[in-house]
């Protein structure tokens, strides 16, 4: 792949916090990478075990009669409950007859861009103004008081990847947030995690564009695609020449090849929206042809007629358990499509939202791509598909280190659910992000509720998130 | 489900030739849905006879005639055939591309009071497959208001896949009204209100004397096929389907249709819920999406989970439908619908109504479809668990007594896609 030096200097600079480095010479004037630094800071919580739970970690174990120890934010031990010794300063709470699943992470989501009131006024999701607009940030579009996170904190959602839409080749950059109410974005940013890049195939570019100057055909997409990237690189080239030569002026910067070319070196992951195995095909050619990685074809409603192909490359496919027909693209679905990629060794599936209200219950949404591959043979255990929702979101989002999985070290990004989270009368009860109890469906003091929606008339439900 | 031939003359081509006068008998079954449509009950392990399209008799010792087929449910659930309150089956075979879909005109053409959604039925439509393997037997179908406050008349039809697809045509007439109709109508409410009143104005004034209708016919007010095409709201021989959210949107609706005599439906209906004595003491049904607990427009801030649960203890008539995803080509999600209305305080009977007997109630066709009894059309649907859980799904579906192909396009290409090794032939080659 080929990390080119100026990005992964970049990095490194906002690693450490220096502006530049070198020794001695003129010193590169180089950009910040990170103008909008993430501000989150783990609400507090104390040190406890839930115990005595059926446990699914999303690493494809179940663990009956379990226990969760958080301490500090983080999971510091999983294990069976005759395993684990009590440890005195640990608050224990019964979890009998519960589940544990790791928080649910939704890879495709447009709350705070397209967000309730849907108003013209509110409508920030989709820059539809040329081809090419991958220099717009979606975090500068996020309205954090959209009462959709707050919901989707009740379906149990601890991460989500906010993208712009779909109407351009290049979207523009994605944004990965812990889902914790806060009066700014900055202050739900995920922490140390990846940039992505949007990018979309298909119908609604050339719908959009197709009589505002083009592109007005799927070859007219890939030729955006390709100028797109070839820019860049020739962008990136000319950084990494003033990276090492830093003498007189620094390259004219421009924010569209920035973000494209922080794909190129693969510091910024890329969220490809593909529903047709022909495209999913070309779209792999055209990334060996410059060298990145797509790290998820999202709504790849054919992804089962090229499973074999992303496994191969490694590539997860983001899609729904059941939706179709909606658009021609979405015309060949199978709810088989989840079963099918797994089915291939290497398969990596992810079931994604794109949907206010289907990201309140992902669970659901799992469990019936689960039910419909048994349906076709093929056999799916809870413990697997868990991951559909939590690890495999995650590996594709470049948070996996952190979030996705119960494991010790990670965040404790927790669900206790009251009961099988594969039931359709099952609810998450607790939801804990880095350990805090952020969610509690039976305490309406521990359920937010968003400035929008405060003191209006008919919020009667249960109290914000729930309702 | 174990399936037994009782018959020995029924081999397997005699069956096909001889659908329509199968006789069969559903065994161990855990019927749900019998009793009576206000007070819905359950039946354990009891045998459901089905003959000449009808349920003929059902109970723990009814006698199974000698020719039937007997399918023994194995104490499975069987439900009555699922019915899709509002939809648009057979209007739209590709939601967004304008090639595949007639929901709605583009433009105002001008007599959309007088559209058909009829005219628009494409009988041969993948959704209906995919929807009838999920249990879904019976559906309305509505057409959209386009650019105007009227969609046209909608009609209910069967998911068989055989000649006559209908089952009732204008059943109702689609209205817009609330935020909806403001948007058409000048973005305003008042706009909208207004302009539905000369439009019943126009129809009474038709219905008294067509002839001076069109005498001292003057711009602005409705076209004479138009005006005609409301009348049947004012004899009561069509029903009014209006989609409206807020609370305060609602109680002016019930208002005026109680002014003209009108049937009301409501739909979408997000804050029903507030005004739930109010319209359970108009005796109007509402259909309501159960998951839709998003204030899109501030005449929805009252949306909750909870609003099923609150409709049915004022005792209003519920159904359920989504406007999105599961309009038309997810039907079969209804009951996943109705399952998260359970799991937020609905009884189970009470959302197992809302997508069978509900609609049935609420389209003129409960003497027929919704309930499991004796007399009663055989739509019938034997699921492998739950019906509302998630992972259930159905294993055999009657309508009107046949039983159902489960195929359909979705699984012909898992199968043809399963196995992804290079074969003799290309994949086209494959069924």
């Amino acid at each position: 792949m080929g990390r080119s030096a100026w990005t992964a200097g970049l990095m490194l600079a906002a690693m450490v916090g220096l502006a530049a480095c070198g020794d001695g010479g003129p010193k590169a004037d180089l950009p910040n990478p990170d103008p909008f630094p993430s501000t989150y800071e783990p609400y507090p919580s104390d040190a406890f075990s839930l115990v005595g739970a059926t446990i699914l970690t999303g690493t494809g174990e179940r663990i009956e009669n379990g226990v969760v120890t958080v301490s500090g934010g983080r999971i510091v031990r999983v294990g069976a409950a005759d395993d684990v010794r009590q440890v005195q300063g640990i608050t224990e709470v019964d979890a009998a007859g519960k589940v544990i699943t790791p928080g649910v992470i939704d890879i495709h989501s447009h709350l705070g861009v397209y967000p309730s009131p849907s108003f013209d006024s509110t409508s920030d999701g989709n820059e539809a103004t040329a081809p090419n607009t991958a220099g717009v940030w979606a975090e500068n579009s996020v309205w954090p008081q959209d009462p959709g996170f707050t919901r989707a904190l009740a379906g149990g959602v601890t991460s989500l990847q906010i993208l712009p839409g779909s109407a351009n080749l290049f979207g523009g950059r994605s944004v990965v947030l812990k889902n914790v109410p806060a009066r700014t974005v900055q202050a739900m940013k995920f922490p140390g995690a990846p940039y992505g890049m949007k990018m979309a195939c298909g119908e609604n570019p050339k719908r959009v564009y197709g009589d505002q100057g083009g592109p007005s055909t799927r070859m007219g997409n890939m030729r955006g695609y390709r100028e797109g990237f070839q820019a860049a690189k020739e962008y990136a080239r000319g950084w990494t020449k003033y990276e090492n030569n830093p003498e007189g002026d620094p390259p004219a910067r421009d924010l569209a090849n920035e973000t494209i070319a922080g794909v190129l070196s693969g510091d910024v992951l890329l969220h490809m929206h593909c529903y047709r195995a022909d495209e999913i095909a070309q779209i792999l050619d055209l990334s060996k042809e410059y060298g990145f990685k797509v790290s998820a074809f999202h709504h790849a409603v054919e992804a089962y007629k090229v499973a074999d192909l992303l496994a191969e490359n490694d590539v997860c496919a983001a899609i729904w358990a059941d939706w179709w027909g909606f658009k021609l693209e979405a015309y060949d679905a199978t709810p088989a499509n989840a079963a099918l990629v797994v089915a291939q060794p290497g398969g990596c599936a992810v079931i994604h939202s794109d949907s206010e209200l289907g990201i309140q219950r992902l669970n659901q949404e799992a469990a019936k791509a689960m039910a419909d591959g048994a349906r076709f043979g093929i056999d799916i255990e809870p413990e697997q598909a868990i991951a559909w929702i939590t690890a495999n979101p995650a590996k594709a989002m470049g948070i996996l280190d952190e979030t996705g999985t119960i494991e010790p070290g990670k965040m404790a990004d927790l669900v206790v659910w009251d009961g099988d989270p594969f039931s359709v009368y099952t609810k998450a009860e607790r939801v804990f992000i880095d350990g805090a109890l952020m969610y509690d469906a039976n305490d309406p003091a521990v359920s937010p509720r968003t400035d929008f929606e405060l003191g209006q008339r008919g919020n009667g439900g249960t109290g914000g998130a729930g309702q | 489900m174990i399936r037994t031939l009782l018959a020995t003359a029924a081999s397997a081509s005699l069956l096909a030739a001889a659908a329509q006068a199968q006789t069969y008998a559903i065994t161990n079954a855990r019927a749900l849905m019998t009793g009576t449509a206000s007070s819905p009950a359950d039946a354990e392990g009891v045998t459901i006879v089905v003959r000449r399209g009808r349920i003929e008799a059902m109970g723990p010792n009814v006698r199974i005639p000698s020719n039937a087929e007997v399918i023994d449910a194995a104490g499975g659930y069987v439900t009555p055939g699922l019915f899709a309150a509002v939809s648009a089956l057979g209007l739209e075979e590709i939601g967004l591309n304008r090639e595949g879909n007639d929901r709605s005109a583009e433009e105002d053409v001008g007599l959309s009071v007088s559209f058909d959604a009829a005219d628009g039925f494409y009988e041969a439509t993948t959704a209906i497959p995919v929807a009838r393997a999920a249990g879904v037997t019976r559906a309305y179908v509505a057409p959209d208001p386009g650019d105007d406050l009227f969609g046209g008349c909608g009609m209910v039809v069967t998911l068989s896949g055989g000649d006559e697809p209908i089952v009732e045509r204008c059943v109702a007439q689609t209205v817009s009204l609330g935020y909806a109709g403001a948007a058409r109508e000048g973005d305003s409410r008042l706009a909208a209100m207004a302009r539905l009143r000369r439009a019943l104005a126009d129809a009474r004034a038709y219905q008294d004397d067509p002839d001076r209708y069109a005498e001292t016919y003057e711009a602005g007010r409705l076209a004479a096929a138009d005006a005609a095409a409301l009348v049947p709201l004012l004899t009561g021989e069509q029903k009014m389907l209006a989609f409206v959210n807020g609370a305060s949107d609602i109680k002016r609706v019930l208002a005026m249709a109680e002014e003209y005599g009108i049937d009301l439906v409501i739909y979408g209906a997000a804050e029903a819920h507030l005004v739930a004595e109010e319209i359970a003491a108009a005796g109007v049904p509402v259909v309501v999406d159960p998951v839709k607990n998003l204030p899109y427009q501030f005449e929805q801030l009252g949306a909750t989970l909870e609003a099923p649960a609150i409709l049915e203890a004022a005792g209003v008539t519920v159904a359920f439908y989504d406007d999105d995803i599961a309009y038309t080509h997810n039907l079969g999600l209804l009951t996943q619908l109705a399952g998260n209305a359970v799991a937020n305080g609905m009884s189970y009977n009470g959302a197992l109504s809302a997508i069978t007997m509900g609609p049935a109630r609420i389209w003129g066709q409960d003497d027929r479809f919704g309930l499991i009894g004796p007399g009663r059309t055989a739509d019938l649907v034997v699921w492998d668990g739950d019906p509302l859980e998630v992972t259930s799904n159905p294993v055999a579906v009657f309508i009107d007594g046949e039983e159902m192909s489960l195929e359909n396009r979705q699984k012909a290409l898992t199968e043809r896609y399963r196995d992804l090794t290079r074969g003799d032939r290309p994949f086209a080659y494959r069924d």
